[in-house]
């Protein structure tokens, strides 16, 4: 019998065991941005509750979705092309994780979430995407000094016509 | 020379939220390329396989693309 507890609380143990995890969401854009930071306290509260803590944290902001997403909302659906998208790092036991999955799932305030495992370290990689086309130019245009024309001089009626008179008789 | 991106630019962790970079190993289809397009070693190609599917059901990445 004492054998059979001892297997019981290795295993209870097992769960415990702290784990780095990973929150990413999507707040519903009809949510207001006072409610925003209401919601994402009652997320913190439930990690914390099941002995979980932060790691890092990224701000929910609002953006469009690459494709519009369906929710059940009471007797109908509702689309939604764009979320408060935020995420967050924190550390607990599988249980903790498990509460928070179901909790959210309750929540009405979501579009979307995902829980998944991840590693401390952080994960977002300093990358750049390359730009099409990066050529030095060698040959640089230099820029041309514009030659400045005589000032015109004032001409007479009679040097014009005569002027006149010598091409039509050509 | 290789054109494995992940190797040359010394990332360890493929983030789903990193969009940018993502879409350097989807075709313009929304598809996932295949390893000898990619040139990734074959953990990287699954890690980025796990963050592309994350990043699309999550909506940063389309499923499909005209």
């Amino acid at each position: 019998m004492a054998e059979v507890k001892q297997a019981v609380v290795d295993t209870a143990e097992e769960t415990a065991l702290p784990r780095v995890y990973e929150v990413g969401y999507h707040i519903k854009p009809t949510v207001k941005e006072d409610d925003i930071e209401k919601i994402l306290g009652g997320v913190r509260s439930i990690i914390e509750k099941a002995g979980g803590s932060f790691i890092a944290e990224g701000a929910p902001a609002l953006m469009r979705l690459a494709y519009p997403m369906e929710v059940r909302e009471g007797e109908k659906n509702v689309e939604y092309d764009r979320g408060h998208f935020g995420w967050l790092k924190f550390e607990s036991s599988t249980e903790g994780a498990r509460v928070l999955e179901a909790a959210l799932k309750r929540s009405a305030d979501f579009v979307r979430f995902i829980v998944f495992r991840t590693v401390r370290e952080d994960t977002r990689a300093k990358f750049k995407a390359p730009t099409l086309r990066e050529v030095k130019r060698t040959d640089t245009l230099k820029a041309v000094t514009r030659r400045e024309e005589p000032a015109a001089v004032p001409v007479s009626e009679e040097d014009l016509e005569k002027a006149l008179k010598d091409l039509t008789i050509e | 020379m290789s054109n494995n991106i992940l190797t040359q630019n010394d990332i360890r962790h493929v983030d789903y939220k990193d969009v940018d970079l993502l879409k350097q190993f989807i075709n313009p289809h929304g598809r996932i390329v295949s390893r000898n397009r990619s040139g990734l070693t074959a953990k990287q190609q699954r890690a980025v396989e796990a963050a592309v599917k994350r990043a699309r059901f999550m909506g940063l990445l389309p499923y499909i693309q005209k």
